[in-house]
This record gives C-alpha cells, structure tokens and sequence, in this order.
C-alpha cells in the first residue's frame, strides 16, 4: 500500500518534468520525484522495524533484540539526498539566469530560441 | 598500493579546493594532478594481478583496479592533459575552470574504479554538477539551457537508477555490482536505463549530440572524450562479470553504432557530426566489452583531438568550409586523427579496431563491418576538405602553442599506442580496412556529397529525451530482462 503511494509520488513528479511548461514547476515537479525516491528507500529500511538501532540492554546486562530500522539505506539516501539538494539549487540559479531573458519561462519558448 | 589508490582518488578532489584557494597556481596544479593520473595508470598497468578493495562492510565501499580500468584511467588522464594544455594560455578561463576540470577528472577517476552502485551514482552526480559548471561556463542564454537540460535529464536517469540500486539491496543487502545475479528484472532495468542515459547509448542517448556541440571545444573535447564513457564503463563490466548480461550489452553497442553513424553521414555541421560519430564508437566500445578499454583510450584520444581542431576551423558548416580553405597545417593533424578513427594501418585507431572485429559474436559481424563503413565515410567529410599552404601571420595570431602541444600529446599517444597491439599487423588484417576505407570514401563521392537530407530531430527535444527514458525502460524490462 505505501509502496504504491511512492510509486505514485515518483510517477507525478516524472510526469510533471514532462507536462509542466514552466522551467521552475519542472524543477519543482523533479524535487517531488526525489522525494519519492528518498521515501522508497525510507520504506525498504523499515521492513524489519522501525527503532533506531541502537544496543539498549537492561539492567541486568542482557540485549533486547528490538526490530530495529536497516541504517545503510537511510546512510546511503542521505548522500543522495545532499546531493539532490545541491542540483536543485544549482538548477534554480540557472533558471532565474534564463528568466532575466525569457520571463515567462516556458520551456518550449526558451529551447526554440536557444538551438541553433 | 591500496593506501596509493585511495590517495590518488581523493588527490584531485584536494587539488580542486586548493586552486580555489591558490588561484595562481590553478594551471600548474591541475597539470600536476593530470600528470599524476597517468603515473598511477602506468602502475596499474604494470599489476599483474587486479586490485581489488573492499572498505568496510559487505555494504561498504568495493573497488576493483584491473586492465579494462586503467585504460579508461589513462584516457581520462591524457585527454585531461591535452585540454589543461589547450586552455594554458587563455586569458578566458579562470581558476574556476580549471577547479572545475580536476573536479571532474578525479570523479571520472572515481567511476572508473568503483564496483558498488553507491559510489558509482556519487561519481556519476559529481560528474553531472562539475559537467555542468563547465558547460555554464560562458554564461549565455544558450549555454545554460544546454547546461540545465543536460542536468535534467541526467538527474532523472539517476533518480530511476537509485530505485534500482535499493532494489538490488533489498535482495542482497549489499550493493556492490555482483549482486545484479538475482536481482528481480525491474532492478536491472531501472539500473540499466540510469547508464544507458549517462553513457549516451542508442536513443537514450540523444541528449548528447546538442550538448557535446554547443559547448566549448575543451570542454565537448573532455566530455565526448572521457564523460560519457563514466557510463559506458560500468556496462562493460557488468558485461564482462555476468553472462546473461553479455549478449544485452553486445546487442546496444551494435544498435548504437549503427543509429550514430546514420546520423553522423547526414548531418551538416562540423562539431554535430563529431558529437554523433561519438555515440556510434561508443557502440563499439561496448560491442566488445572484453577489448573496450582499448578502444575506449583510441577514441577518447582521438576525439579530443578532432574537437579541438573543429573548434579552430573558420566555420562549422561543411558547406561554408567546401569554400574557405583551410590552412595546411590543421589540415594535416585533422587528416591524422580522421584516418586514426577511421582505422588506417600506422595509427592505433586500426589496432582497436582489428581488436574490437576479432572479438565479435557472429550475429554483430553484419551490423559492426557496416557501421565501420559508415564511420569511413563520415570522416571522409573531413579529409576531402580544402586547404592551402600555412598563412603565416594570420596564424600566429588564432592558434597559440597550446593547440599544437595538445595536438603532440594527443595524436603522439595515437601513435605510441600502436604498441599494446602490434599482432594487427599482417597482411589481411591491412588490406580490410583499406578495402572498408576505400568503400567508404567511395560512398562519400557517389552518394553524401550530393544528397541533402535533413533527419528530424524532434527526438532531441527536452520533453521527447525525459519521455523516451519510460519508452526504454519498458523496452529493457519486456524485451530484455524479463
């Protein structure tokens, strides 16, 4: 069931990189797809549990064995989602660039007067 | 060895932060740290077992030094070299760019090695952020909107290519390259579309030919030389570790190198007809994952050196360039680097070849022998140029020593490169690619210097590249994987 929501956040960012005419909503709309990613990988860390691994024992010494969250996914996305924040704002700061010459920022438009 | 791997991994990175400290030094540095890519590959090459490191855990990070990557290391190295040499005594280019350059040398560096997909995807990112910096270099209109797209585009692949990598962990808990035996189907797929956009392959790939010809020349000469093949790499080693993936591979090289080489033979314009003659060689790279490496090295060589002639040329039409001749000199290295792609005998170019023909399965031999043909035919467009005897002055002033020192390096390494496979040489072995070149030029004169023919490119355009990675996604998962 949660599987399906990301996958749908996935495919509404994709589509909205397809379908939205205006640079800025296509880089918003690139910004939901990351999210979905990142919540998938969230989603795929948490099928054992949800703590936080860390060894808590009792009093008396003994470990209890808690369903605990798989730390290298959420490791690994943290990377990725650093990474995505820096495209994005790289991205915006090329985008208020272009609207200096082109306000309206509509792709179509922009590519037009761009290629040779 | 292992401590000096690592070093020489992050050397680059360092480099890149202290020439922005150190703006004074940035050429000096980033030669430095070049040059210091090419010692390491000369060692790996003297290895005779690969390397191979695993930090940390099974879901640490795994690298694997062998044969197939220290070609591709000592490409990325030369052709680094040859472009740092090329900018040297430009007043244009800042100590930005050349913190830019060594950024993007050391994680091409990095892709070459890593067998993890973690790393692979901080590498590949690394390349697509420093890629377009340098892209956006000169700051107009046009060149930031090639730069965005291609960071668009690039970061959608990698976005799909994440999901894939989770998918592989969720079967293996662990992410290095072995665990893609096993993995369901949709993770290849999803794995495979994410490489097949960075590396420029088949129709996934039509994002290159806008960008490689829009840049600058140094900077179409490192993207077509040594980026794109930071995607083609990781492709050939999975060629080469897994079976069933082999006959995949094999089949987009030959697709590729068919698809480049029709729109290479049509196309009017210098720098366009460079950026497609890119894409079909890389289908021959990976049309033979075994001896990719060494073609990888021949054509990352000699496609830097074609982009940085093509960018002195008076203009980039053929038609205006039928007019104006060009001066002896430049026409003699753009001859050299034509017949080296070609794969006239003397230039290594026909030892990559011969190597890359040998090592064929027998169902690509049809599509590979035409796809060479083709690619003599292309180059035809150039050699047939006119030229004249050198113009003194005028040459001093638009070519600086830079170009022809790049030029020695670059075409040199064509020719000492000879080396790794002097077996080519015997008789029938020469006479086929005269024959193929002969054909070649043959069709050239009969048919491309008198048709006109316009391929659209509707399949270039942004929204079409974003939309035709769900068409190859679907047709990885039913045709291929599943």
């Amino acid at each position: 069931m949660l599987e399906a929501f990301v996958f749908a956040t996935i495919l509404c960012g994709y589509f909205g990189i397809i379908f939205k005419k205006n640079l800025m909503m296509k880089v918003v709309a690139m910004d939901v797809m990351s999210t979905g990613v990142v919540a998938y990988f969230v989603l795929i860390a948490s099928r054992n549990g949800l703590f936080t691994p860390i060894v808590s024992g009792a009093p008396d010494g003994t470990v209890a064995a808690i369903p605990y969250a798989d730390p290298v996914p959420q490791a690994v996305i943290l990377t990725a989602i650093v990474i995505g924040l820096s495209i994005q704002a790289l991205m915006l700061v090329g985008v208020m660039k272009l609207a200096r010459n082109n306000p309206t920022l509509e792709s179509d438009v922009i590519e037009k007067s761009t290629t040779p | 060895m292992n401590s000096l791997t690592i070093a020489w991994i992050a050397f680059p990175f360092l480099v890149g932060f202290i020439i922005v400290l150190i703006p004074s030094l940035a050429r000096q540095l980033a030669l430095g740290a070049a040059l210091t890519s090419i010692g390491y590959a000369t060692l790996t090459f003297a290895q005779p077992n690969p390397l191979s490191l695993t930090l940390l855990d099974n879901f640490g990070v795994t690298l694997v030094v062998d044969a197939l990557s220290s070609y591709f290391i000592l490409t990325n190295a030369l052709v680094t070299v040859a472009v740092i040499i090329y900018c040297w005594q430009q007043s244009t280019k800042s100590a930005f760019f050349y913190a830019q350059t060594i950024i993007l040398h050391g994680s091409v560096n990095a892709a070459f090695v890593c067998t993890d997909f973690i790393s692979l995807y901080v590498a590949l990112e690394v390349i697509s952020i420093a890629t377009f910096l340098l892209i956006a270099y000169p700051r107009s209109d046009r060149s930031i909107w090639v730069g965005l797209r291609y960071l668009f585009v690039s970061n959608v692949a990698m976005l799909l290519y994440l999901v894939g990598a989770v998918l592989v962990y969720r079967v293996h808990h662990s992410f290095t390259f072995a665990g893609l035996k096993g993995a369901p189907p949709e993770a290849a797929a999803l794995i495979f579309l994410g490489l097949l956009v960075k590396g420029g392959i088949f129709i996934s790939g039509l994002w290159l030919p806008l960008t490689h010809s829009e840049s600058e020349s140094p900077v179409s000469a490192l993207m077509s030389g040594v980026v794109v093949k930071a995607g083609v790499y990781p492709l050939a080693r999975a060629a080469l570790v897994f079976a069933e993936i082999d006959p995949i591979v094999r089949g987009f090289g030959v697709c590729t190198a068919l698809l480049g080489v029709l729109y290479a033979v049509f196309e009017k314009d210098t720098k366009r007809t460079l950026a497609f003659s890119t894409v079909s060689q890389l289908g021959f790279v990976l049309a033979a994952p075994e001896v990719g490496g060494f073609y990888a090295l021949t054509h990352g060589l000699v496609k830097a050196a074609l982009f940085l002639i093509a960018g002195i040329l008076p203009s980039r039409s053929f038609k205006e360039l039928q007019q104006i001749a060009i001066a002896k000199p430049i026409w003699i290295a753009l001859v050299i680097a034509a017949f080296s792609i070609s794969g006239f005998p003397m230039l290594s170019g026909f030892g990559a070849k011969v190597l890359t023909m040998e090592n064929l399965a027998p169902w690509q031999v049809i599509g590979m022998n035409i796809a060479a043909w083709g690619t003599a035919a292309v180059f035809a467009k150039f050699i047939f140029l006119p030229h004249k005897p050198a113009d003194q002055s005028q040459e001093k002033r638009s070519i600086g020593v830079g170009f022809w020192l790049a030029q020695v390096v670059l075409i040199g390494g064509l020719v000492a490169a000879n080396l790794v496979y002097i077996e080519a040489y015997t008789v029938s072995n020469i006479v086929k690619p005269l024959v193929t070149i002969a054909l070649g030029w043959l069709a050239y004169f009969l048919i491309i210097r008198r048709v006109s023919v316009k391929l659209p490119r509707m399949l270039e355009q942004f929204d079409h590249l974003i939309g035709m990675m769900s068409v190859v996604l679907v047709l990885l998962f039913w045709a291929v994987f599943a």
